[in-house]
Parts: structure tokens; sequence; C-alpha cells
């Protein structure tokens, strides 16, 4: 008899459209192609089941296989993989491709095991930038402004470290609320401010490339143990090409959608210069301090080496 | 097979009486059970989700809170007067000035039953005092009374974009034009119908006593002020006006108008009194005021009587969640949409299939629930098809309001078979040909989307999009 | 006595819980708006005190007959079928319940074991998400209750106190007012 093929649910919160939706769709035809009748994928997008808030505990419980939260999302989980959120860390996605691959890097997967979960590779979203209301070129443009931040307690520090005040707030708010000036503004990857049209009511976008927004693909130890060593092998090797094939289009679309946005002309971009820059940089890099002791020396050391 | 347990299951359990929220919560996990790897952990997680995750939704108990305040009865008597001195002296002019007292009360309140039940009442017997037939007077309030959802706020209209993730700013601006056109377009068939039959017309009572009543009403129209102007103003957002109404609600009935809770019946001015020491006087009271309004029966009655409204609507919108969580777990709608796409309905045809599938549902269930389950199936087939999601939102909120009309169940009849202490099956032939024309008016939206679309267009491209 | 303490106590709280919310929520527009600042934890005690509302209030809502339904179609029958799909009901509600026990206890459970905090709260999650089981335990109580006056005969339904009725108080209240300024003096003496 014909053994029923493994189920795995990947659940994510965003459109089919985005990279991590593609990543998603991409996976699903690489193990329908070769793992023909052994596994079946099934790709829920757009919270259709879960949000980005029970996702985790969903899949704890071993009623989804595969998500692919950003990185903030875990720093309950580990403090460590808070040190992605750190501002200024890294110079550009080279840097942050090149630790994700080092033995640090590699490292960070297994650090969620404790909880019951195995990190499965990182996926880019991009770099961060600034947008708001009014042009932002020095800190002090920022100071006693207010930004909508994720929840984490990093970028709640980065935003209180330039005299800002940092706003949590749903997703499902933000565009009303900074439409309506209520909020000044809010930070996010080129592909984020273009698909949440977040640039048609911030009439600035400063290229401040200040951080990175990048997702972890998960799975939960007990899932991912009870597969046969060769189907995990198998699969971890269809995963790996998902993501590599989703980075190459989120490297693309982040350069086309800041194109759009361009072209659109409906927010200015400013470019710093680099003493500008500079002054950011000396702003908020008090923030690493702060977070040293939960993170660990090391890592921070080894990420700032990545630039090289 | 999935399809049939789980509405069979849901019908069943609705028709032996169950609570909605149970029917609901019941057949999803009964599906789950027969036919899915699901857990049950999963499906209670799935729960706490549905009533810890949506902020959007907070909006409802407190909109209802609101509400509850200004319906406390004063409120609404002072918009009625104002609505009254406004349009009474045109022919069949009372009923117009229901109608406007409806459309003025349905922008400070998101719930149509409660539109009817404050305005009914004065309005249904004045008009029969001034010589109209009662029916006409109980199917006119009953009709009017159903923009209580369409015109903003609406508590239908956050349901929606929170299930389909539209804004719900946007779904506000849209229901604007709508609804002052039904408004309209009831006075029109008023005025129609007084020319023929000879309806009667008030005295105009004078520009200073129009003025008078305004702003005696400027209280409660306030509101409107308040929560537009803060969404619009840059304050807040819907949720968070929604916040603001509710202690705004509680200020203008215990603190202002003072019709119920521990400054009852005390004057803003005593007779002999200076205007400093009355000053004096009503601050040093209502700083008093507050605190004691935690102890005052009435006050801890209104909220109480909210909360019971609210957590029955919130614990029915977490289960219709689950059900939401099944049909997608499932796949249904995917199921249902391809055979619907299958059958290769053009945009107009799709959309008639839609209102007959809304106006069945309309018979028998509560709009939030309706809203939740149905938007998910049809959103994506909208949108493939073309069809604007907000157009469809306001599509969905006019049948919703057809729905509270319709037998077996029908909020606004309810109330109005109250009201007028008239049993259902003459409160149905009394709503009857107003229904005609709320009809008329779907088929109207449905087909000139620009009707719904002009005004959140139009803010788009003002503020340059 | 006990009674009337439990009766104050769930009206009491769910009070507390909705003014709560009410209030965290219009604060956090007095601080962003009035003070150019945030509640950074506000957000997150909203949502779960609406988890609380809810998952307490169900069974008061049992209680009180706050939940809405159709009886329509049972009215129509006599009143022993009536009676015996009452109970049935009850009987499918008491499994409803069970099973979300059920499904609660595993899944606090595995948040202990677990043992993550609040994002913004220093507190394990598991601590409020307690609420799903002393909810459904309170409601499996209220429906015991009630399945119970249904079979000695003192209650023959869930009694759906509809929006329909709510808003029937209100209008009572209404023309009650209403009659104070009017001169209709007959409609008053026909009341009473
Ligand atoms: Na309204
Ligand atoms: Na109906």
């Amino acid at each position: 008899a014909v053994a029923a093929p493994i189920e795995i649910k990947f659940s994510h919160v965003v459109a089919e459209s985005t990279p991590k939706g593609q990543m998603a769709l991409k996976f699903k035809e690489l193990v329908d192609e070769r793992l023909a009748g052994k596994v079946k994928v099934e790709v829920f997008p757009s919270s259709q089941l879960f949000g980005d808030g029970k996702e985790l505990e969903a899949m704890l419980l071993g009623d989804i296989q595969l998500i692919a939260p950003s990185l903030s999302k875990f720093q309950k989980y580990t403090p460590e993989l808070q040190v992605f959120d750190l501002p200024f860390l890294f110079k550009d996605m080279d840097a942050v491709e090149r630790f994700q691959q080092g033995p640090e890097g590699q490292g960070l997967l297994s650090s969620l095991e404790s909880k019951g979960l195995i990190g499965l590779g990182y996926l880019h979203n991009g770099m961060k930038q600034l947008s708001a209301s009014n042009p932002l070129r020095v800190p002090a443009d920022a100071a006693g402004r207010k930004f909508r931040i994720m929840t984490s307690d990093v970028l709640q520090a980065q935003f209180e470290a330039v005299e800002a005040v940092p706003l949590k707030k749903p997703f499902s708010e933000v565009f009303t609320l900074l439409q309506t000036r209520a909020i000044d503004g809010q930070e996010n990857t080129w592909s984020n401010i273009y698909s949440q049209k977040f640039f048609e009511v911030q009439p600035y976008i400063t290229e401040s490339n200040h951080g990175v927004l990048d997702y972890l693909v998960v799975t939960s130890t007990e899932f991912w143990m009870s597969l046969d060593d060769d189907l995990r092998v198998e699969l971890k090797k269809a995963l790996s090409d998902a993501i590599a094939y989703g980075n190459g289009i989120a490297d693309e679309k982040a350069n086309e959608d800041k194109q759009q946005i361009i072209d659109s002309n409906r927010s200015e971009i400013i470019t710093l210069t680099d003493t500008e820059r500079q002054q950011w940089v000396d702003a908020m890099k008090p923030v690493w301090k702060q977070f040293e002791k939960d993170i660990g020396v090391q890592l921070i050391n080894a990420a700032q080496a990545a630039n090289q | 097979m999935t399809i049939a347990v789980l509405f069979i299951t849901l019908f069943f359990c609705m028709f032996i009486g169950m609570p909605i929220a149970v029917a609901l919560g019941l057949s999803s996990v009964a599906t789950i059970l027969m036919f899915s790897n699901d857990s049950l952990a999963s499906i209670s997680l799935k729960l706490f989700e549905a009533t810890s995750e949506h902020y959007t939704l907070l909006a409802i108990p407190f909109f209802i809170l609101s509400s509850a305040f200004l319906s406390t009865g004063g409120v609404a008597k002072r918009l009625i007067n104002f609505a009254v001195d406004t349009v009474g002296h045109i022919r069949g002019g009372l009923a117009m000035a229901s109608v406007m007292a409806c459309m003025l009360f349905a922008a400070v309140s998101g719930s149509s039953p409660a539109t009817v039940a404050a305005i009914g009442t004065i309005c249904i017997a004045g008009m029969v005092r001034s010589g109209y037939p009662q029916s006409f007077a109980a199917g006119v309030v009953a009709n009017a009374g159903t923009l209580g959802i369409l015109i903003p706020p609406s508590i239908v209209m956050l349901v929606y974009a929170a299930a389909t993730e539209v804004s719900a700013s946007r779904m506000f601006m849209a229901g604007f034009i709508p609804g002052l056109m039904m408004g309209l377009i009831l006075m029109i068939a008023i005025y129609i119908v007084a020319r023929i039959k000879g309806l009667p017309a008030q005295p105009f009572p004078g520009f200073k006593a129009l003025a008078r009543s305004g702003v005696i009403a400027l209280g409660g129209m306030m509101l409107i002020i308040i929560v537009l102007g803060s969404i619009y103003g840059g304050i807040a957002s819907p949720t968070e006006a929604a916040a603001v109404a509710a202690v705004y609600g509680y200020f203008i009935a215990v603190i202002g108008y003072r019709d119920i809770g521990p400054m009852k019946g005390i004057p803003w001015q005593k007779e002999g009194e200076n205007y400093a020491s009355a000053a004096a006087r009503n601050t040093a009271q209502m700083l008093m005021a507050i605190p004691k309004s935690f102890a005052d029966p009435e006050v801890r009655k209104v909220i109480l009587d909210a909360s019971k409204v609210s957590l029955m609507l919130l614990f029915i919108i977490a289960n219709a969640m689950l059900f939401a969580h099944v049909l997608t777990t499932e796949r249904i709608p995917h199921t249902i949409a391809e055979s619907i796409m299958a059958w290769g309905l053009p945009a107009w045809g799709f959309l008639i299939v839609v209102n007959i599938l809304l106006l069945m549902a309309g018979n028998f269930m509560e709009p939030s629930a309706i809203i939740l389950i149905m938007a998910p199936i049809l959103f994506p087939i909208a949108v493939q098809l073309g069809i604007d999601p907000i157009h469809l939102g306001i599509i969905m909120v006019v049948n919703m309001e057809i729905g509270m009309l319709t037998p077996p169940v029908g909020l606004n009849l309810f109330v109005t078979a109250g009201i007028t202490g008239q049993n259902m099956i003459w409160v149905i032939k009394a709503c009857l040909p107003w229904l005609c024309l709320l009809l008329g008016f779907l088929m109207l939206i449905t087909y000139v989307p620009q009707i719904s679309l002009f005004l959140p267009e139009y803010i788009d491209e003002l503020k340059g999009y | 006595m006990i009674k009337k303490l439990i009766s104050n106590f769930e009206e009491g709280f769910l009070s507390l819980l909705i003014v709560s919310m009410t209030l965290l929520v219009f604060a956090e527009v007095v601080a962003r708006f009035g003070f150019n600042a945030g509640i950074h934890w506000a957000q997150e005690v909203t949502l779960l005190m609406s988890a609380w509302f809810v998952l307490f209030g169900a069974s008061y809502g049992v209680k009180v007959g706050a939940h809405i339904g159709v009886d329509v179609f049972v009215k129509m029958l006599p009143s022993r079928i009536h009676r015996f799909l009452t109970v049935l009901a009850i009987v499918l509600c008491l499994i409803y319940c069970f099973l979300f026990l059920y499904g609660s206890w595993i899944y606090i459970e595995k948040l202990i074991k677990i043992g993550i905090e609040l994002e913004d709260v220093p507190i394990p999650r598991w601590m409020p998400t307690s609420i799903l089981v002393i909810g459904f335990v309170l409601l499996i109580v209220r429906f015991l209750q009630l399945g119970w006056k249904v079979i000695i005969g003192q209650a023959d339904g869930f009694h759906f106190a509809d929006e329909a009725e709510e808003s029937m108080e209100i209008a009572k209240a209404l023309k009650e007012s209403s009659l104070g300024d009017t001169d209709s003096n007959k409609d008053k003496g026909d009341k009473s």
C-alpha cells in the first residue's frame, strides 16, 4: 500500500505576489516535482490561517509546519536574534548575506531549539528606509516625531535614541494613521513601502539603509525530527533552492519598487551625505551597548566583521 | 461532502434554537474533527486569536457603549425636535423629518435597531397624532432606521473592513453618498405619497425657533463632528475615534444633558444664581459626578447593557472567525469560487448571484455574522472580476439593511412591532412598499458603482494620489 | 445572598473591562495628540482585556439570555417537542464547551512548557491565555444550570434577549420621557 503523503502547511502573512509569497510557491513547485506522492505542500498566504501574532504558537501545536516570520518576532523566543534589529550594523545586503551564511549566522539557526523550533534558512526582504511627513536629513529632524514600529525592544530603543516617539500600532491601522498624520513616519523596506502604499501618504523617504528586515524560515523540532533522514535532506535542499530563488526576487523587487516610488513623484527621496549619515550612526549606535548583554558581544563583532 | 456537513450542522444547530455563536463554533469544530488533521488545541488558539488580535473589532464595543449613552433618552429627543423644526412645514414633512432624524441618529450610532427604537417611539406617535395612517408612519421609520448601518459610522462596515482588510475610513466615506441618497429617495417617495393622499403639514416655527432647537441639539450633533473630525483631522484611527465617541457619549449624557446619572435634574443655572457662582457650583459638581458615576445605578446599567450586546456580538464574531477558518483550511471558498467562476459569469451576473445569496442569508442571520462568513468567499472572486472591494462592501451593507426588514429574523421588524404594539404580519405589510423601494435602491447601488466610489476616490484625488 | 454576590462580581468585572478598554484607548489618543507620547504596552493590554471580556462574558451572556439565536421555528412546534429540542441544544452546547476546554487545556500546557513572556508586559504568556480554560468552565456551569431549569420546567429556552428587545427598553424609556412634555395625559392613564 502507498502511504499517504506527508502534509506540509506553509502559512504566511503577506500576499502571494511578494518575494516571500513567491518563495513559498516555488517551494511547493519544487516539492511537487521532486517528492511527488511523498510530500504535499499547501501554501496559505495573507494570514488566512493565522495572523503573525499566533503563527509561531500554532506551529508549536503542530497544525502548520512551515512559517517565515520576520526576525523581530523571535525576541521572546531567543534574545540573540535581536542582533538583526540593531541599527547601522550592516553596511548593505551583501554584508547581511555574508553574516547569515557565516558560522555565526548558521549557528543562530539552532538558537531556537530549546523552544522547540528549528531555523531552516534566512529569507531577504531588504534594508529599511525611513519615511515621514517631513524631510529627515539629520537625527534632530526626527526628534519629537511619532514613528510606528513593529513590536521590538531594539526598535523602540533605536527611535528613543534620536528622541523620536516610537508607537506600536497594528499593521491594519498604520495606513490611516499615516494618511491623517496622526503618526508622522515609519521605517520599512522599499518593497513594503511600495506594496502597502505608504509612499502615497508619506511625502519624504530618507534612503537611510539603517537596518535590515529579513525573515527566518522555521519549522518545529517535533515535525522536523519525525521525518526520515533522506526526506529531511531532500526537503532542506528544496527549501534552500526556493530561498535562493526568493532572495533573487527580493533584491530585484527592492530596486524595482524603489524605482516605482521615484516614478510616482509622490514622495521625495532624500539621499544622505556622508556627514549626515554619520550623525545618524553616532546617535543610534549606543543602542548596541544597551543590548550587548542580551545578544552577546561576539555576535555583534562577527556581524560587523561581515561588512569588510 | 465537507461543505454539506458544515452547513447542515450549522442550520440544524440554529434550527433547534442554539445561540448563533455556539452553532457556528460547534459546526466548525465538528467539521474539523471529521475531515481534518487539525488539533482541538489549534482551534482553541484560533478562538483566542479571534478575541485578542483584532484591534479593529474593538470599535464595536466602543460604538455600542457610545450609542448606549446616546440612547438614554434626551439626545434622541433633541435631534428629533430639530428635525421637525427644519422640515415639518413641508407637505408630508413630519414623515420626512422622521427620515432626517433617522439619518442624523444614524450618523452618530452604528446600529439599525437602535435607530428605529430611538426615533420611532416619538416620531410614529407624533405622526399618528398629526393624522398620518399608523402603517405609513411605521413603514417609514422601520426603513429609514436601516440607514444606521449605511451612514457612517457603521459597525457592519467595520466588520467588513476587518474581514477583507480594506480601509475602514474608505468604507465610511463610501457609505456617505449612498446613505444621503437613500434618505433623499425615501423623502421624495414620501412627498409623492403625501401629494396623492393629501397628508398634513406643520406650520413653520420661524427661524428663531429653528436656531434654538438647532443649538439644543448641538450636543448630540457634535458627536458626528468629533468622530469624523478626529479620523480625518489626524487625531485618531477609526477604532480610537470610537473610544473617543464612547467617552464623549458619557460626558454629554451624564454631564451635559444630565438625563441620567448623579447629576440628573441638577440645572446648569438655578433661578436667581449669577454666572460666577453657577460656574463654580457646576465645576465642583462635575468633578464630584465623575467618581460618583461608578456607583450610580443608571450609569452602571447603561454600561452593563452595552457590555451584554458587545460580548454577544464579539462572541458571535469570534466563532464566525472559526467558521471562516474551517472554510479556509478546507479550501471551501476556493471550491465555491471555482464553481461560480466555472459558470463563467460576467461581473454583472456574479453580482446578481451575490445579491441573491446575501438576501437569502439576510432572512436568517445577523449582519456581522453574514459579512464574516460571506466576505472571505465573495471578496477574491469580486477582485478577479474587477469589482472594487469598496463597492462590494457597500453592496453587502445595503443587502444587510434589507435583511433587517425581512422575516423570519429582522431586527427592525421586531422593534417596530414593539413600538406600535401591532403584530408581525401587520408590520411586515407596513414595511413592504418601502422594502420594494430599498430593493430598487440595491439595484442602483449594484450597477452604478460610482455612487459608492465617487467620494473615496474624489478624496484620494484631492490629496493627490 | 451568594448568588447576588456572584452576580455583582460578574457585572462589575465586565463593566470594569469594557470601561478600562475604552479609557486605555482614549488615553492613548490623549497621550499621542496632547503629550506627543505613546503608551507602549497599551495595545497588547487592551487586546488581552478584550479577550477576557468576551470569554469571561460568554457565560454571563448565557445566564442573562444575551446571546441571540433563531427560536422562531422551535416556538412553532408543540411544547413537548420544543422542550426536547431545547435540551438537545443544551447538550450540544455542552459538547462544544468540552471540546474547547480540552483543546484550551493542551494549548495552555504547551505555552507553560515553552515558557515565553508577553511582548510588552513581563508576565508569562500562559497566564492571560488561561481565560480560555476559565471561560469554558464557567460556560459549562451556566449551560448545566440552564439545562436543569429546562428539565424541571422553569425555563423553556435560551431566552434570547436580542438586540430588538434591548432597543425596546430604550423605546419604553423614551416614550415615558416624551410623555412628560406632551399634553396627552390619556396615554398615561392607559399605561397605568
Ligand atoms: Na451609522
Ligand atoms: Na431578515
